[in-house]
Order: structure tokens, then C-alpha cells, then sequence
């Protein structure tokens, strides 16, 4: 077993007496590609800030590749970070960018022409090494910022937001590209994000955080099928909680709500509720249908583009899809299911 | 109507400056619209005469000399403003363009008062620190200008790429700070050539400024030697923007 790359021991953070970061435990180990998920305000850009060494935590350790390194500056940690904005330095060309930790850490200048070119190789830039930043797209910019970061080799990737600024489209062609990029250099990545998909998409291990503890973590899989409570399973996008008597708290996400059709016969399993149709979003390929049964609110997604608002409804809840909650407080159950190892 | 509102516009602004290169050409022997004729005398006029010649000295020390301690205070004054969070920072930025909303007239009274009357400062000396002071604000707005604009996130990424405070100031934050620099510069200098009210007050036997040295002068004489002058310092501003224009970007600073 090798040391872990990370280590977060009790890390706290606080400003002007708020509690941003509460004291937070964290492994991340060699290769794996992490995720910090959660609304904003909830600490993940400042522990990830704390990592880099930007912010000094209040109390707590850090550990990069098993040394202490708590209040170690942040030119002296050997971390490679893209930053929401990108900052790239617009007085240099895109292969200078790319250059200047190699060029701070006494490289040669053969070598560093070397690594430079396969680095902007493996971002598909080559071809536009002699430009300045400001006459690059946005895409191509954030490529020059993670070629910038991959370049020195560092012991972990950090990446703040990195795809946020760019358009929906983009954002998600990137995801793959970043993917690519982490898995050919081997690098320990931790990405900060508040888009539930991109952590699902990217990381091997999924730590969602809320008001500045970590409230579960696991392989998003894992989470996303079990979310341990009320707040996970909201934020990624469980839409139905309901209280059945003899089962306790429960959710169920709105695409397994089946909607049935006049007269069809429900499938076999579960419970068939009867209510309104209160409101009908089009969704293009389907519709997002919010009903009333009795004095509760419930959400399903259907492709009956016919229904309706006002009109009667029924709906199918398959039980066996339903996932039980620990108590509805984020506080109540730190639930973790053991952080596992990259498979890959 | 809005491109005849334009026109009228350029010409309240233009007019008054053309008319003075006219004149400067002009063959005639006082200021007179059209001139008579033309001719290049009351360049060589202008150019012989001594006053003239000394104040353009003084000025272009002064100017020098001020635009280089407005930027040694400013541009420090402006990282801090800009780049850190302290307490009575927004007061400190207050101090620091209070000279631009104080009339010019009294700045220079009251240093006229402190530090020639009380102090005993040389003129040259009460010029070098009045004309200091009055471009603080530009040096400080203008870097700052430039520093703003900046991602403050840039020193963080050179930081986290290896280099220490000193070499991240030196390979980035300075760099991302010239074209400001430089523009501040170049409109302090100008600034301070062209100032009358502080360098009226604040002059002494033999040490004046030149734009003071030509208002002396009109005062005695009619003729458009002054027209002259006028039309030279004209085309020297104007080399000296679009030169920086050409350098920097002159423009880039101002519209932000």
C-alpha cells in the first residue's frame, strides 16, 4: 500500500468566526481522481485552497505524500493548479505558460522545450504555442491552463471549477478531455465542482460537503444509488421524500415515479397514488410532471406530452427503487461508505 | 442629427487649436485671424529666447523628477490598495487622489505657505514636491487601473508553480503592472508640463515653468511667439500619446 498523496487531518478553516471548513478528514490516494461536491458556501474551495497551501487552515494537518505540510508555502508543495478564471500570465505565450514552473524549478532549457511540446501535445495545442493567451478561445485557454498545471508533474492535480466558465456544450466535451488527460499522465487529481454530473462523470471518489463537513463520500455510484440523507439526496436530485408508516424516511427519484396512462394496468411492485396534475414542464424529450396527492407534493418525469395541468392523475411509486434516509439533519449521520481504491 | 451634433462637437474642440497653428504660421506682427501671410519666423523667435529656454529646462526637470517620485510612492501605494485587505485601506485610497478634488490653487497656497515660506524650500525644490503630490492620483489611479483589471488569481497560479514572493512579483505581477506604469508615466509627465496653477504660486526669482514663462509673457507682448510655442508643444504631446499608444495602449487604460 503506498502513501496516500493527501491527507487531511481535522483541517479546519474559519473566518471572522464562521466555520467555513469543520474539521474536515480526508484521504486521497496516488492516482485516484477525487471529486469535493456541494452547494456553494460549503467549503470545498477553501479546503481545496488549504491544499495548495493559498489559505493557512486554523487547526489541523496536512500531510503531501505523507510529509507535513501544513504551513508550508504554496511554491514549495509541488501542486498543479487550474483555476476557475484560469490566470494565465497574458504578458507570456501559451508555450511560455506552459514553461514557467518548469523554468522556476531550474530545468534546462532543452528539457524544458522537451516537455513542453509533449505536454501541449497532449492537449491538442501544439500548433498554437506562439500565442497569447487573450487570442485563444475559451476552451483552448482552459486546455493551456491544464497543460500549464500537468507540466510541472506534481504530486496532485487541483482543479478549481476548471470547466465552469465555459459554455454547456463545451463543458461537457471537456469533462472527457480532462479525463483523458489524468488517466495518460497517472496524476492524483482533486476537482472542486458544484455540477452534480461532472463529479459523477469524473471521479472515482465523490465527497460531498455541506456547510463545511463532509456529509458522505464513496464512489458516485455508491452515493448516487444510496444517498444517507435528506441533503445528498437533494442535491443530486432526488425530488420525492416521503415518510411511509412501518418504513420511515424515503426517497425516490423522479424518472422511477411512472405516470400511468388512463385504464393501464400498473406494473407489478409498489403503491399507485391518485392526485392532480399541477404543473407540466416540457423538457424536449420528455416532461416534468408535479402532482398533488392530497396534501403532498410529487415529481415524475413522463413522455406523455398529453397531460395536462388540473387534470387527474396516477401514479405508479415502485418501492423497490426507493431509497431509505438516515434522519433528515446533515449532522445526524456523517455516513461514509469506505473510500475505495481506483479500480482502473 | 447626431453626427451634425458630433461635428459641431469636434469643432468647439479642434477649432480653438487650429486657429492657434495659424496663427503660429503667420507672417504678421500680432495675433490677427487669417494672417497675413506666412512664415516660420516666430518659430525661431520663439525657440532664441532665453526665458523661454530656461523655463522649458525647469519644466522638464520638474515634470521628470515629479513623474519619477509620484510613481516610487504610487506604484507601491497602488499594489497595496489593489492586491491586499487591511484596515483604513479605503481611506489610505482616499488620501492618495485627494489632491485631484482639492482645488489646484489652494494645494499650492498652502504649499506655497508650508514649504516655501515656513520651510524655506527652494522654488525648484516647492515645484519638485507640488507637482509630486498633484499626480499621486494618477500614478496611483492608473497602475491600479491596470492591477484591477488583472486576475487576481495570477500570483496564486505563479505561487503554486514554484516561484517565491520575489520572483512572482518580478516574472508576473510587474510585467502585468508596465503598460500601466508606462501610461502613468506619460500622463504625469504631461500633466505636470502642462500645469499653471500649482507652478504659478510656487516660483521663485529665475525658476519658473514654461507655460508660466508664456503667460508672463503674454501679458507684455501680442505677438504669436506664444502661438509658436503653442504649436510645438502641440506636436510634441501628441508624438508622446501616440508613441505610448503604439507601446502600451494607451487607451486600454483608461477604458476600462
Amino acid at each position: 500500500m503506498t502513501t496516500p498523496v493527501v491527507q487531511l487531518r481535522a483541517i479546519t478553516r474559519e473566518f471572522s468566526g464562521s466555520v467555513a471548513v469543520d474539521a474536515i478528514d480526508l484521504t486521497v490516494e496516488r492516482g485516484q481522481f477525487t471529486a469535493l461536491l456541494g452547494p456553494s458556501g460549503c467549503g470545498k474551495t477553501t479546503t481545496l485552497r488549504m491544499i495548495a497551501g493559498f489559505l493557512p487552515p486554523s487547526s489541523g494537518t496536512i500531510l503531501l505524500d505523507g510529509e507535513e505540510a501544513t504551513r508550508l508555502p504554496p511554491e514549495r508543495r509541488n501542486i498543479g493548479m487550474v483555476f476557475q478564471s484560469y490566470a494565465l500570465f497574458p504578458h507570456l505565450t501559451v508555450e511560455k505558460n506552459v514553461a514557467f514552473g518548469l523554468r522556476m524549478r531550474g530545468v534546462p532549457a532543452a528539457e524544458i522545450r522537451t516537455r513542453v511540446g509533449e505536454v501541449l501535445e497532449l492537449v491538442g495545442l501544439a500548433h498554437l504555442a506562439r500565442r497569447k493567451p487573450k487570442e485563444l478561445s475559451g476552451g483552448q485557454q482552459q486546455r493551456v491552463a491544464l497543460a500549464r498545471a500537468v507540466a510541472i508533474r506534481p504530486s496532485v492535480l487541483l482543479l478549481d471549477e476548471p470547466l465552469s466558465n465555459l459554455d454547456a456544450r463545451l463543458r461537457v466535451q471537456m469533462r472527457q478531455e480532462l479525463l483523458r488527460v489524468q488517466r495518460e499522465t497517472g496524476l492524483t487529481a482533486i476537482l472542486v465542482t458544484h455540477d452534480q454530473e461532472e463529479a459523477l462523470e469524473l471521479a472515482d471518489s465523490m465527497v460531498i460537503l455541506d456547510r463545511g463537513r463532509i456529509v458522505q463520500q464513496g464512489p458516485p455510484r455508491e452515493v448516487f444509488r444510496a444517498p444517507a440523507t435528506r441533503f445528498v439526496a437533494e442535491f443530486l436530485g432526488y425530488e420525492n421524500f416521503l415518510d411511509l408508516p412501518g418504513r420511515g424516511p424515503i426517497t425516490i427519484r423522479p424518472e422511477h415515479v411512472g405516470v400511468l396512462a388512463p385504464g393501464q394496468k400498473p406494473p407489478p411492485g409498489g403503491e399507485v397514488v391518485e392526485g392532480t396534475v399541477a404543473a407540466v414542464r416540457f423538457r424536449g424529450t420528455d416532461v416534468a410532471v408535479t402532482a398533488t396527492v392530497g396534501d403532498r407534493v410529487l415529481h415524475a418525469i413522463s413522455t406523455d406530452d398529453t397531460l395536462r395541468a388540473g387534470e387527474p392523475v396516477r401514479l405508479h411509486l415502485p418501492l423497490a427503487r426507493a431509497v431509505p434516509l438516515a434522519g433528515d439533519d446533515g449532522d445526524a449521520r456523517p455516513a461514509t461508505s469506505k473510500q475505495q481504491e481506483c479500480p482502473a | 442629427m447626431l453626427t451634425a451634433l458630433s461635428a459641431l462637437a469636434l469643432l468647439f474642440l479642434l477649432g480653438p487649436i487650429l486657429l492657434v497653428v495659424a496663427i503660429a504660421f503667420s507672417s504678421g506682427d500680432t495675433v490677427e485671424f487669417p494672417p497675413p501671410g506666412l512664415s516660420g519666423k516666430w518659430f525661431t523667435k520663439a525657440l532664441a529666447h532665453q526665458p523661454f529656454q530656461d523655463a522649458l529646462i525647469t519644466s522638464a526637470l520638474v515634470a521628470a523628477g515629479a513623474t519619477a517620485l509620484a510613481l516610487l510612492v504610487g506604484v507601491p501605494a497602488a499594489l497595496a490598495i489593489q492586491r491586499r485587505r487591511f484596515r483604513g485601506r479605503r481611506a489610505i485610497e482616499a488620501l492618495f487622489l485627494s489632491p485631484a478634488i482639492v482645488p489646484e490653487l489652494v494645494l499650492g497656497f498652502a504649499l506655497f505657505q508650508q514649504l516655501m515660506v515656513t520651510l524655506r524650500i527652494t522654488a525648484l525644490g516647492a515645484l519638485l514636491i507640488g507637482h509630486t503630490v498633484l499626480l499621486l492620483p494618477y500614478a496611483v489611479r492608473v497602475t491600479g487601473a491596470s492591477l484591477a483589471m488583472a486576475d487576481p488569481a495570477l500570483e496564486e497560479a505563479g505561487r503554486g508553480l514554484g516561484a517565491g514572493p520575489l520572483r512572482t512579483f518580478l516574472h508576473i505581477t510587474l510585467p502585468v503592472m508596465t503598460p500601466g506604469i508606462v501610461s502613468a508615466a506619460v500622463l504625469s509627465f504631461l500633466t505636470s508640463f502642462n500645469n499653471v496653477p500649482l507652478s504659478l504660486l510656487l516660483n521663485g526669482p529665475g525658476v519658473s515653468t514654461l507655460p508660466v514663462e508664456m503667460l508672463h509673457y503674454v501679458e507684455f507682448s501680442f505677438d504669436p511667439v506664444v502661438a509658436a510655442v503653442s504649436t510645438l508643444l502641440l506636436v510634441a504631446t501628441v508624438l508622446v500619446a501616440l508613441v505610448t499608444e503604439r507601446l502600451v495602449g494607451f487607451n486600454k487604460v483608461f477604458s476600462k
